[in-house]
């Protein structure tokens, strides 16, 4: 299920959770693991200066320099690279989400995995507006293999996962995030706990609907899920169907909390991805920011639906 | 030490040499080596003689050091009206020494001379405005740079980049695969959200050809999307070549004569192989003045004019607002103050200001002018290479003061910047200064504020 791994680190101690999980699936799941870090922020116009990304200094890059900053990491990862076998360490100049992306897409990566907090004295968010910062969104939104977003430490390790959690809103991208996490379920025996939120905060619209209602449209959300979605499950028998109403992100969690899930697996396909509009505006943000457990995104069936007719 | 390893009279032809350059961090050996560069006094006599033309020749003749060019600078208003950076003083002693002393001249003066020419005049040419005779300096440094060039004093990210374009046709060292490549990337990522989005590459006889700057590919290829997305939206009949693609000049910027004829001709020749009925250039000044302004001259086109006619992105943008290709949604102008950056090579030496209004009036409610604006404008800084040489970041943050003025005096905090090169030596203001406001280039405003065509959105 995973061969190749993509983890896009600030090589910073944000990233360290997400450091152990990348190191952990290498190990368990015998995959080659590419730890990337992006150094520095190119001008628009013509000059060899960049902004490097950990210092906010001016740097002007060679290869010396690039050589230098993997020998920090591979200082940083030292403990962890010990037990690695299927490492490789690089460095890119260039805007983070796009020189992972480009990464993901040359080495046709199966996981991204990425830190979601940055540090306040990260340089990006006032040089480039909030850059960094929505580093982890843009690649969730534009990146063609499932992102998995880890900013709490860890406790399960991946194989041992028992409970996974897939959010499902009916677009075309969920279907996507319900068969890599049906895959994953079977891959790892664990209960697949398929939830839908029943949006109340768009529907109401400023007034209150009668209960009767609200049951009405949960049923239809059930029947919906049972007669889309669980057939693609083909006779898998470890899950279970929730329908709840309120705002989606604070039920995901609180179902999340209630299952003890060990990973929540949700589509991210919303189109306005303006840092200033929606910095946190998205149920998956708001999701990721307070989860205790690691969050995957998955956007596009590529990754996702080749071997996933399970 | 007649000629260095690095630093030397010979232009960059080869991947090696180019190598060699950038691994020398900030040019630490290549300007050691230029502190022993010979002057060979013979050539740049010859190369005067036979280059130095009536315009140049008789403007360095009537210049009656009248001063009047003085406040027109930047350079001069920036560093306390110091008068060593009054441009009819700054011509006089680097040009007008080399034509009295018969290009006669030792190290120390090249030194001079290149300092001079890239450190204290950006070639914005607004000096001309002001000259009674009409003598602009900034073509005239221009002219030095080429002088510079040819005896190897140029700014080491310039030989670099002049490098670039001989061996790659481009600024940065992207090639055919890479830039083919990444039209499909773009093309891939965002379909989804734009059905029917194509990246046509090498499309014969189309509407549009457009021509770009190398570090949107390399670095920023939203912006290729950006495009990509607006004139789908606007039902453009648009390509792109798989070379000839590359619309900027560091060339230029260097004074190397030769790359410069030979990156315009491999986007003249797209124009020849392709048939489109126009070009329009993406947002950038100095690609626009390189290949459309003065290509034609050193490609040796006797017109004067690209092969195909050519426009600049705004000209473009104007035309679409103005015959409905591309609508606005009132709601969604911008309702904050706004002032525009009028870049000097396709606003003053180009007659585009116009343009530039005609967009502001569609998309913001509240559009304040700098003062002095349109072909008036100061340069914003950076102009002319001077935001990439590391030996002149210094002088360059100093004349950053009088855009940043410029802005402040608008009270406005978003500052439309359809120029690669206004567009960084703003925010480096910003960075410098902490003025607290926010810059934009074109096409990701139009994006948020357009009409999409019901047929063109996504389903669900």
């Amino acid at each position: 299920m995973f061969k190749k791994i993509l983890f896009a680190t600030t090589a910073s101690p944000v990233c360290d959770n997400a450091a152990k999980v990348a190191f952990d699936l290498e190990l368990k799941w015998d995959a080659q693991l590419i730890i990337f870090h992006v150094l520095g922020i190119p001008t628009r116009g013509f000059s060899p200066f960049v902004t490097d990304v950990r210092t906010g200094q001016d740097e002007q890059m060679d290869p010396d320099y690039i050589e230098w900053v993997k020998e920090e990491m591979r200082n940083t990862y030292g403990e962890l690279l010990k037990d690695a076998d299927r490492v490789v360490l690089e460095a890119a100049v260039g805007v983070p989400h796009r020189e992972i992306l480009r990464k993901a897409r040359e080495e046709d990566v199966d996981m991204i995995i990425m830190g979601a907090h940055t540090r306040p004295e990260d340089v990006g968010a006032s040089r480039y507006r909030s850059v960094v910062g929505s580093t982890m969104q843009k690649v969730a939104k534009a990146a063609r293999c499932p992102v998995v977003i880890i900013s709490r430490p860890c406790t399960t390790c991946w194989k041992l996962f028992s409970n996974i959690l897939v959010g499902i809103d009916f677009s075309k991208a969920s279907k996507a995030a319900f068969l890599w996490a049906a895959r994953l379920a079977k891959e790892v025996d664990a209960n697949l706990h398929i939830f839908h939120a029943l949006d109340l905060e768009i529907t109401a619209a400023g007034h209150v609907k009668a209960q009767e209602e609200i049951e009405g449209r949960i049923a239809a959300a059930r029947g919906k899920l049972e007669n889309d979605y669980l057939p693609l499950l083909k006779g898998y028998e470890k899950y279970t169907v929730q329908v709840w109403e309120g705002a989606p992100y604070v039920e995901i969690l609180k179902l999340a909390r209630e299952r003890q899930a060990d990973l929540i697996v949700m589509a991210h396909h919303t189109r306005e991805i303006d840092p200033e509009i929606a910095l946190l505006g998205s149920t998956v943000e708001q999701v990721v920011l307070r989860s205790a457990c690691p969050v995957a995104s998955v956007n596009h069936p590529d990754k996702a639906l080749d071997e996933a007719a399970i | 030490m007649p000629e260095g390893i690095l630093c030397n009279k010979k232009p960059v032809d080869t991947v090696d040499q180019l190598q060699a350059l950038l691994a020398d961090k900030s040019g630490k050996q290549y300007y050691e080596e230029m502190k022993q560069l010979d002057v060979n006094g013979d050539a740049l006599w010859a190369t005067l003689q036979k280059t130095l033309k009536s315009r140049l020749r008789t403007w360095l003749e009537i210049c009656a050091h009248c001063g009047m060019c003085a406040d027109s600078c930047f350079f001069y208003l920036a560093n306390g009206r110091d008068p060593e950076q009054v441009p009819s003083y700054k011509i006089q002693s680097t040009l007008g020494e080399l034509v009295r002393r018969k290009g006669q001249v030792d190290n120390a003066f090249m030194h001079y001379v290149m300092d001079t020419a890239w450190s204290k005049c950006t070639c914005c040419n607004r000096c001309a405005m002001y000259c009674p005779f009409g003598i602009d300096m900034g073509v005239m440094f221009g002219y030095v740079r080429g002088l510079c060039f040819s005896q190897g004093f140029v700014p080491w990210e310039l030989k670099i980049g002049s490098g670039m374009h001989r061996i790659y046709r481009a600024q940065m060292d992207v090639t055919t695969e890479d830039w083919v490549e990444t039209c499909g990337w773009m093309c891939e990522e965002y379909e989804e959200d734009w059905p029917g989005l194509e990246f046509p590459v090498d499309k014969p006889n189309a509407d549009i050809i457009y021509t770009v700057n190398a570090r949107e590919v390399k670095h920023y290829p939203e912006d290729l999307a950006e495009a990509a997305i607006l004139f789908h939206l606007a039902g453009e009949n648009w390509t792109v070549p798989s070379e000839g693609w590359e619309e900027t000049s560091l060339a230029m910027f260097a004074g190397d004569w030769e790359g410069c004829k030979k990156q315009v001709e491999s986007v003249y020749a797209a124009m020849d192989r392709l048939k489109p009925k126009r070009m329009v250039v993406t947002e950038c000044g100095h690609a626009y003045r390189a290949t459309v302004i003065e290509g034609p001259f050193w490609a040796g086109l006797k017109s004067g004019r690209t092969p195909v006619e050519s426009f600049h992105y705004v000209e473009w943008v104007a035309e679409a607002l103005r015959t409905g290709k591309l609508k606005i949604d009132p709601s969604k102008r911008i309702k904050e103050p706004v002032t525009y950056q009028d870049s000097c090579n396709y606003i003053r030496n180009a007659g585009l200001r116009s343009c530039a209004r005609e967009i502001m009036s569609y998309i913001a409610e509240d559009f304040r002018e700098m003062a002095p604006c349109g072909e008036h404008n100061f340069c914003c800084g950076g102009g002319g290479g001077l935001n990439g040489i590391g030996r002149y970041r210094e002088a360059r943050n100093v004349g950053l003061k009088v855009k940043r003025d410029q802005i402040l005096a608008t009270g406005a905090k978003l500052v439309v910047s359809p120029c690669h090169n206004c567009w960084d030596a703003i925010r480096d203001m910003e960075e410098i200064y902490h003025i607290g406001i926010r810059w934009s280039f074109l096409k990701p405003l139009l994006l948020k504020m357009v009409v999409v065509p019901e047929h063109l959105r996504p389903e669900e």
